[in-house]
């Protein structure tokens, strides 16, 4: 009966509708119903997606940055252990992998610039880099041409040999302050006449003779050498030197299927660790200068089809730790120099016996990659960046490996720290990581002599030191 | 063994005199060294070593100790920028000292791993006058009758009597003067820390050893009154509290109770700061004690730094 009168209501011409106003209904002011998404509990793609995203959200939400760390690595897994001093073959090529960065030999051209106008500087008759106490021109008053020309561009090396050796000798007839290589030389082999001859000590404990000797050397030389390189660069002035830190840094990257276990099937992320001790640590509070910029392209990363556990690399669960060698309240945040001393395990000796020369500078380079991955990817996440807050200014940082007489220099540059499956996708950055060979710093030292000290490899020390950003 | 400071005076011939000597003094008030930005630095590197050094909450003693040292030498040391005869300066470690004397016809030695040592190339000028070293001899070396001075001595069969800070380098060394000696006390356990009486002594004990050793070395085996007398600085820590001394040797004639006595200055028990809190302590719901360092002293500082730059200011 109710339908017959409501049809009768609803006679031709009549509206049902309760707005008088002809026309399309207006949208109504709020939605009026909740949007529709996927569950949170679900066990579907969706729902973890969406749980996915939760946590993203709480970690971009996050107050401090200790709450974002502390957020970041809260989900303890099973987790791969990246030792940055491996005697694992080609380790250097899977860790360019797991961490998306590219190696160019040799160092970056802002160095390579002041070199040359340093080597300028020896062709004009006046100061030569005679072995004797000759005054070298200071990087200072050639950085500041080279800085005046572009960072790392490649000038048409006549017009910057000419600017250069014009600019040089106008400081010259100046107060510059003459960088003393024979002043520094002699500090350095007095440190290492110091530790090996004069000291008398105990002999070395088994497998223990990196703390006997080139511990201490490396130790003494640095600190000495950033002492009195500190009047030139006022960074070292202001920068804190650490002996024995810990670096450590927790990342995700690729994606892999639970093998066995109650989880199996489901498809996890590849998470990684590096838990590193370096020998010594620089830290400053102002950041390096970039070396290039932050898009640039030099190389090709290493694409390595095996799973990671063949390098041979091993899963543990334990804490996920982001740290750079001091908390987030320190003001020295940004890293300058870290060194690192190969342990006796590693000694070339070793290596030649096995007849594997050619994994010697596999070792400095997969340990040069590794830490300084860590350490510039820590500080960017104290900084608040993270994998899915991607940098937006590069983070540099240099470390020397050396285990006591050959030294190789590098040189890293962070731009991403986007390893993830999602974010690498559309991610075009790449790390760059800029590395020398092994030198050696001297040949032997006998009777309180050095035989055959290496200044090349004294003077990018020193210029390594002496690296500062523009405005200082 | 374990001496107290006076067993230890008696020991080494010694006449104490409370404070800092005044070469020292000066270098602590001179307005011209530029202590007041350094006490900036000297807070963050008690932070730092104090609070941040460690991925865990608070860093124990046996760690924030030698950093704290290392930290501190690293901020006297960047100062060579501006006084460059401090780069003619060395730390070595782990140096093992022996050094042979007789008092009063006992045979005494000093032996053992004497922590850190700064040698310099140049010696530290004598910090007394010589009227002060005269006046010495007016001076009675305290006794402890009915107690033998030496009690508590570990009495050992000597065959070979040791007798230089050569023994811890070889000749040819450039880095010949001993200028400081460092003592860290960084046991976490306080039983198995000396206690600062006791660290006062060693300090006092080795300090001599070292000296006598250098001045035999310089002048000969003979005991004599020296025309140069050779200063030996000491500084001992527990992370918090310092302790000060200068010692100097003006006489290796150590055999009878009279005569010129050496003499040391002692600064004892100077705290750098008075509480380190890593954790805000809250009390119902309130802040009772923020995090961070409290107390700071700039004195202490300005104390270790004058010592380290005695000899070159």
């Amino acid at each position: 009966m109710a339908s017959l009168r409501v049809r009768r209501l609803l006679g031709p011409g009549r509206r049902w509708f309760s707005e008088t106003v002809p026309g399309a209904p207006s949208p109504p002011a709020s939605p009026l119903y909740p949007p529709v998404v996927a569950s949170i509990t679900a066990k579907s793609k969706a729902a973890k997606s969406r749980r996915l995203q939760r946590f993203n959200q709480r970690v971009h939400a996050a107050a401090t940055v200790e709450e974002k760390l502390r957020l970041y690595g809260k989900l303890q897994r099973p987790k791969y252990t990246v030792y940055p001093q491996t005697f694992a073959l080609n380790a250097d090529r899977w860790y360019r992998s797991f961490t998306k960065t590219v190696l160019v030999p040799g160092m970056p051209p802002r160095a390579a610039a002041a070199k040359r106008s340093v080597a300028t500087a020896g062709a004009t008759p006046e100061a030569g880099r005679a072995p004797e106490p000759a005054a070298v021109e200071a990087p200072a008053a050639v950085e500041a041409p080279a800085a005046v020309e572009a960072p790392g561009a490649a000038e048409a090396p006549g017009a910057a040999e000419a600017s250069g050796a014009a600019k040089t000798s106008e400081p010259a007839a100046g107060a510059a302050p003459y960088l003393d290589i024979g002043e520094l030389r002699s500090l350095a082999c007095d440190a290492l006449l110091q530790e090996s001859f004069y000291q008398k000590k105990k002999r070395p404990f088994l497998y223990r003779d990196q703390d006997h000797t080139p511990g201490p050397f490396l130790t003494q030389l640095v600190s000495t050498l950033a002492a009195s390189l500190s009047s030139r660069n006022p960074l070292l002035a202001a920068c804190s030197l650490d002996l024995n830190p810990e670096v450590n840094y927790y990342w995700h990257h690729g994606e892999e299927v639970v093998v066995h276990g109650h989880r199996k099937g489901r498809v996890d992320p590849v998470r990684f660790q590096i838990d590193d001790n370096p020998h010594l640590q620089i830290r400053v509070p102002k950041q390096l200068p970039e070396v290039v910029p932050l898009e640039s392209d030099l190389g090709d990363v290493p694409v390595i089809d095996h799973k990671p556990s063949k390098l041979p690399l091993f899963k543990k669960q334990y804490e996920n730790k982001v740290f750079i060698g001091s908390k987030v309240a320190d003001p020295c945040c940004y890293g300058h120099t870290q060194f690192h001393l190969l342990p006796d395990k590693l000694k070339r000796e070793r290596f030649i016996r096995e007849r594997l020369e050619d994994q010697i500078e596999v070792v400095y380079r997969s340990n040069g990659i590794a830490s300084l991955f860590a350490w510039t990817a820590a500080q960017a996440m104290y900084q608040g960046f993270w994998s899915e807050a991607d940098v937006s200014r590069p983070f540099v940082s240099q470390a020397v490996v050396t285990d006591g007489k050959y030294f190789a220099f590098f040189c890293y540059q962070l731009n991403t720290l986007a390893l993830t499956a999602e974010t690498i996708k559309n991610n075009p950055r790449k790390n760059i990581c800029w590395g020398t060979d092994s030198k050696p710093l001297y040949d032997v030292v006998e009777d309180g002599n050095v035989k055959g000290f290496n200044d090349e490899v004294l003077l990018q020390l020193i210029r390594f030191l002496l690296n500062r950003p523009k405005e200082l | 063994c374990v001496p107290g400071v006076r067993q230890a005076q008696w020991l080494t011939k010694t006449k104490l005199v409370e404070g800092l000597p005044p070469a020292v003094q000066a270098i602590v008030d001179n307005p011209a060294l530029g202590l007041q930005e350094l006490e900036e630095r000297a807070k963050h590197v008690v932070s730092h070593a104090r609070l941040w050094d460690t991925a865990e909450a608070a860093p124990r003693r046996e760690k924030y100790c030698p950093v704290l040292f290392e930290n501190l030498i690293h901020l006297c040391r960047s100062m060579s920028g501006k006084y460059p005869s401090l780069s003619k300066r060395m730390l070595a470690r782990n140096c093992r000292i022996a050094a042979t004397w007789e008092r009063e016809s006992i045979l005494l030695q000093v032996r053992g791993l004497s922590g850190i040592l700064m040698n310099s190339m140049t010696p530290i000028p004598p910090v007394a006058s010589q009227e002060e070293i005269l006046a010495t001899k007016e001076h009675v070396l305290e006794t402890f009758y009915p107690i033998a001075p030496t009690i508590d001595l570990q009495e050992v069969n000597v065959y070979k009597e040791l007798n230089d800070t050569g023994q811890c380098f070889r000749d040819g060394y450039p880095y010949s003067h001993p200028h400081t000696l460092f003592f860290l006390e960084s046991a976490n356990a306080r039983t198995d820390r000396f206690r600062p009486e006791q660290l006062r002594a060693k300090m006092l004990m080795f300090a001599f050893g070292n000296a006598l050793a250098k001045a035999k070395a310089l002048h000969g085996n003979d005991p004599k009154v020296l025309e140069q007398p050779v200063v030996v600085q000491s500084i001992g820590t527990d992370g918090q509290l310092f302790q000060f001394m200068v010692f100097q040797l003006n006489t290796t004639d150590l055999v009878s109770n009279d005569g010129v006595k050496n003499l040391v200055w002692i600064d004892s028990d100077q705290n750098l700061y008075e509480r380190a809190q890593c954790v805000p302590e809250v009390k119902k719901r309130v802040v009772v004690k923020p995090a961070g360092i409290s107390g700071f002293q700039p004195d202490t500082f300005k104390k270790f730094l004058a010592l380290y730059l005695h000899g070159t200011v």
